[in-house]
Order: C-alpha cells, then sequence, then structure tokens
C-alpha cells in the first residue's frame, strides 16, 4: 500500500507545497529556527564534555616512595598496581626527574635550591586512572602495599569527590535541559504542522468521505510531515556547521590550544540526531493531527 | 437497501434529532425527504453514511448493521454511498476534473480507470467542456452538477443529496432534477432531502415527511 503509492503521496505533498508555498517556507524556517538552538545546546554540550575529559585526565594518584626502596621492590610494586583494576598508566618519577620537574616550575626563583645538600623530593609512582570512580578504591587497595617502603599515597580526596558531584550534577542538569528543548520543539512541530493539515482540512473531510482508508488519506500528510522535518533538519546542520567552523577558528585565534571538538566523526551522529528528530516530530505530528478531520 | 428500527440521534448537546424512526427503502427507489429546517433530514442522511452512528436503534445499509461497523470497515461502506452535499465541499484550489478524479484516487483506482470515469460522468452531466476551470467560475447549477458527478463517479448503489436545489433558479432545479431521476433510472437508489415544494410535486415520487425528528407521513408518489 505505501510503496504502490509512494508516486502519489509525493506528488501530493509536492503540490500542496506548490499552492500553498508561503505557509510552508514560515513552517520550515520556525522548525529549524528550534533545531538550530537545540543544535547549538549540543555543541556546546560535547564541547563541554571534552572539557571535563580533559580535566579528569589530570587525575591521578601519587605513591610517594621511600628513599631505600629498591629497583626490583619498584618494579614488582609498578607490577602489581598496574595489575589493578581500573588503572590505565602507571608511571616512575625518579628522585632526580622530581628535582628537575620542581626547578622547571619555580624558574627564578631557584636559587634556594643551590643552599640544599640533598634532593629532598621522594621518588613516586604516578597513577592515571581510567574513571575517577576508581581511584578512592584503588587507593585502598594501594594501601595494603604499604610495608613495601611506601612513604605516602596521596589523590586529594576532597577534589576527587567534589569533581564527581560537579560532573554528576552536569549532566542531570544537561540531560535535563535537553528534555525540555526536545519536549518543547515537539510541541511546537506539532503545532506548525497542526497549521499546514488546518489549511487542508476539506480535502482530509472528503477523502474520508468518499471512502479513502484512513491511512491512504495519512500518508500525504505523513509524507510532507517528513519532508518538512528533514529538510529543516538539513538546513540547520548547514547553518550551525557554518556557524561552528567560523566560532572555533575564531575562538582558537584567541585561545590557540583550547581543545575543541572539531573531527567531523565526533559532529556526525548530532547531525543525525537532528535528522532524526525532525523526521520523528513530523512523521507522529502528521499522524494525529490528520486523525481528527477523518470521520468527521 | 436501507432500513431503521427505532432510531434516536441525540446530538452532544442534548438535541433530540432524530426520535423512533424506522424505514424501509428499497433498492432502486428515489425517496424525498421532506420537512422544515431543523426537522432531522440532514441528520438521517448522516446515519446512512455513518457521519454519525445512532444513540439507539439499528441502521441496516446493504445487510450491513451500520452502527456497529468497525471504524476500519467504513471506508468500505462509503464506497458504496455518493453524497452530494448541502455545502459543496468542493476544492477551490483545484480543477472541475481534478475535483472529480480526487475522490476516484483516494479509494486507489488506477489512471486510466480515472481518466474513463471522469470522462463518462463529465459527458452525463454536461461539464465536459469545464473540465479545466475551477468551481468558483461556475454558475451554482454547474456546481451542483460537479457535486453529483464526483458522487456517482465510482457508480454507487446509493446517492444521498442534501438539498441539492436548495439556491437555484426553478429552471435549472429543474434540470438538475432530471439529471437525478436519470441517475435513479440506471438503477442507483436516491434519497433527497428537499424542502423545494415544486420540485416534489412534480415529480411523483415516495415522499417522507419529517417534523420535529419524527416521520409524519410516508406516502408512496406523494406531494409536499
Ligand atoms: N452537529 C450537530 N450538533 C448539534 N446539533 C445538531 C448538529 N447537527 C444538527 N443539529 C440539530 O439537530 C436538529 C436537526 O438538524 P438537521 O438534521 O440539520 O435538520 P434539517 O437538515 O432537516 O434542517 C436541529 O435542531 C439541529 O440544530
Ligand atoms: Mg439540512
Amino acid at each position: 500500500m505505501i510503496f504502490e503509492n509512494i508516486g502519489f503521496y509525493l506528488r501530493e505533498a509536492l503540490l500542496s507545497f506548490k499552492r500553498n508555498p508561503l505557509m510552508y517556507l514560515a513552517a520550515i524556517i520556525s522548525i529549524t529556527a528550534i533545531f538550530i538552538i537545540i543544535g547549538l545546546f549540543l555543541l556546546i554540550s560535547l564541547n563541554f564534555n571534552l572539557f571535563l575529559k580533559n580535566l579528569e585526565s589530570q587525575l591521578e594518584i601519587i605513591v610517594y616512595l621511600e628513599d631505600n626502596i629498591s629497583e626490583s621492590e619498584v618494579n614488582d610494586l609498578k607490577k602489581s598496581i598496574t595489575s589493578l583494576e581500573g588503572a590505565k598508566e602507571v608511571k616512575f618519577v625518579s628522585k632526580e626527574e622530581a628535582f628537575q620537574r620542581l626547578v622547571k616550575d619555580l624558574g627564578d626563583q631557584k636559587e634556594i635550591f643551590s643552599l640544599l645538600e640533598k634532593n629532598p623530593l621522594p621518588a613516586s609512582l604516578e597513577i592515571k586512572v581510567k574513571d575517577p570512580k576508581m581511584i578512592e578504591p584503588m587507593v585502598k587497595q594501594i594501601e595494603k602495599f604499604k610495608n613495601i617502603n611506601i612513604e605516602e599515597v596521596e589523590y586529594g580526596a576532597g577534589i576527587v569527590e567534589r569533581w564527581l558531584d560537579f560532573t554528576g550534577i552536569f549532566r542531570v542538569v544537561g540531560i535535563s535541559i535537553l528534555l525540555l528543548l526536545l519536549f518543547a520543539s515537539v510541541l511546537i512541530i506539532s503545532n506548525i504542522l497542526r497549521i499546514t493539515v488546518y489549511a487542508r482540512r476539506e480535502e482530509i473531510e472528503i477523502m474520508s468521505l468518499v471512502g479513502a482508508s484512513s491511512w491512504f488519506i495519512r500518508w500525504p500528510f505523513i509524507v510532507e510531515g517528513l519532508l518538512q522535518g528533514v529538510i529543516s533538519a538539513l538546513i540547520s546542520i548547514l547553518v550551525l556547521y557554518k556557524f561552528y567552523f567560523w566560532m572555533v577558528d575564531k575562538i582558537h585565534e584567541a585561545i590557540p590550544f583550547l581543545p575543541l571538538v572539531v573531527e567531523k566523526r565526533e559532529l556526525l551522529p548530532l547531525g543525525l540526531l537532528l535528522i532524526l528528530l525532525g523526521g520523528v516530530a513530523g512523521f507522529l505530528g502528521s499522524v494525529f493531527l490528520v486523525g481528527r478531520y477523518i470521520n468527521a | 437497501m436501507i432500513r431503521m428500527f427505532h432510531v434516536q440521534v441525540t446530538y452532544p448537546n442534548r438535541v433530540a434529532a432524530l426520535q423512533d424512526i424506522n424505514l424501509h427503502i428499497r433498492k432502486g427507489e428515489f425517496v424525498f425527504l421532506v420537512g422544515p429546517t431543523g426537522a432531522g433530514k440532514s441528520t438521517l442522511l448522516k446515519l446512512v453514511y455513518r457521519g454519525i452512528v445512532p444513540t439507539k436503534g439499528q441502521v441496516i445499509v446493504d445487510g450491513v448493521n451500520v452502527a456497529r461497523l468497525k471504524p476500519r470497515y467504513v471506508p468500505y461502506l462509503r464506497r458504496n454511498i455518493g453524497i452530494v452535499f448541502q455545502d459543496f465541499k468542493l476544492l477551490y484550489d483545484r480543477t472541475v476534473y481534478e475535483n472529480i478524479s480526487f475522490g476516484l484516487k483516494a479509494i486507489g483506482a488506477t489512471n486510466s480507470e480515472i481518466r474513463q470515469q471522469v470522462k463518462k460522468v463529465l459527458n452525463l452531466v454536461g461539464l465536459e467542456h469545464k473540465k479545466k476551470t475551477t468551481p468558483h467560475l461556475l454558475s451554482g447549477g454547474e456546481q451542483q452538477k460537479l457535486c453529483i458527478a464526483r458522487a456517482i463517479v465510482n457508480e454507487p448503489m446509493i446517492l444521498l443529496t442534501d438539498e441539492p436545489t436548495g439556491n437555484l433558479d426553478p429552471e435549472t432545479s429543474w434540470e438538475i432534477m432530471q439529471l437525478l431521476l436519470h441517475i435513479n433510472l440506471r438503477g442507483t437508489t436516491i434519497i433527497m432531502a428537499s424542502h423545494d415544494k415544486l420540485m416534489v410535486d412534480r415529480a411523483r415520487k415516495r415522499v417522507i415527511r419529517l417534523e420535529q425528528g419524527r416521520i409524519v407521513e410516508d406516502l408512496p408518489k406523494g406531494i409536499y
């Protein structure tokens, strides 16, 4: 039924566009505007997420070692920690390296070290984790190794907890705003479609009275709603694309190394989401709205 | 062809539009439905094509109980019934030809069937030369003919017409009347709601009179 008549449905959709181009143009512009708002929000979230990921990767556990630890003990410890669940990378920092780092960090003030006879800094293992949630359980495990010449385990207890709270809140708020936006857009889109369906209520009524099946009546409108949704999504993607990369250039001029999402591969799902949203909103909107005028 | 048993229709605003209607209309009959405005004529026609369902009682059309018909079968009922509405219900942004073909397309006719049928019916009502015009350029009588053409294009068994001569001069009315009688002669059962005394008296067909929602008279070869 759908495929046999697809030509007819498409023709009807095009005809109705030709008969009333201004109405459809207004509808497409309005829906496009909604998609641009949703798209902007998604782009901002995507980048904020990347920003959080970057900070997250800097969260680490540091295990300070006693000066009298032997090389084989260090290697054993390193192996045991690497085998713990959640460890991403374990790096050994010798006393010497630690001292060099400090010197570099202090810059001009490095003269103070000339007074020291011996390097006061301990060697350490720096542990990167796969997920900040793993930090606390890992610290507990590492503390069990304490008999072997570990001086101290450090991980910024308060910071990790606050971090987890913060990203949790960020996700909840982000998802809530997104849901709200989606809900609002479905309402607005169905109101826009309502106008285009209302303008053709007589056709719907006549079709129903001559004995057209309710799906036969609906399909041209569904095709039309789908087209409106998808066309709007495509236009908004084009606008967002141009605007986004222009904006990325501007930002990089000001802050050269700020990490931003520029991989087309990572942006693609966003575009697909908009097209899907356009299609679904157009489809459902038409199915429900046309039903009202059938069997009048 | 059409039977009603103790039919009552009460609209949501509690207007009792029809009460205790019993009638039997046979295949091929021509029946006038007369009575003052508000008597329930249009309501009775709506019952036949299931524009409404009765509040009480049974409506049987061609052996099918319309009141109990599942919504998805309603289209098949309607393909057997042509309707000429009091308010025309024409599409003014389409041509005469498209107004007729629209309904045929809607019930899934093929293009060649559509061309053939539309041509035939335009010839019958005498609008062949106006097929590319839009309805608002037609006279009242021509618009009415177009409505009739659209209603009979798929050769329904029943034709319902609601005051088709309501706003026409006597001469044009009689032309429409003759067209309907001609269609009736080909075997189509016709119910025509009307207040047109002249027309009813002249046609000498069965007359059912409604008053305040009740049948008060039912005469073969009656007058208004
Ligand atoms: N859709 C409706 N809703 C409520 N009341 C209606 C509706 N249609 C008709 N009526 C009422 O039902 C009664 C019969 O109307 P109708 O069948 O149109 O009469 P007629 O066609 O004989 O003039 C009138 O009182 C009218 O006001
Ligand atoms: Mg009426």
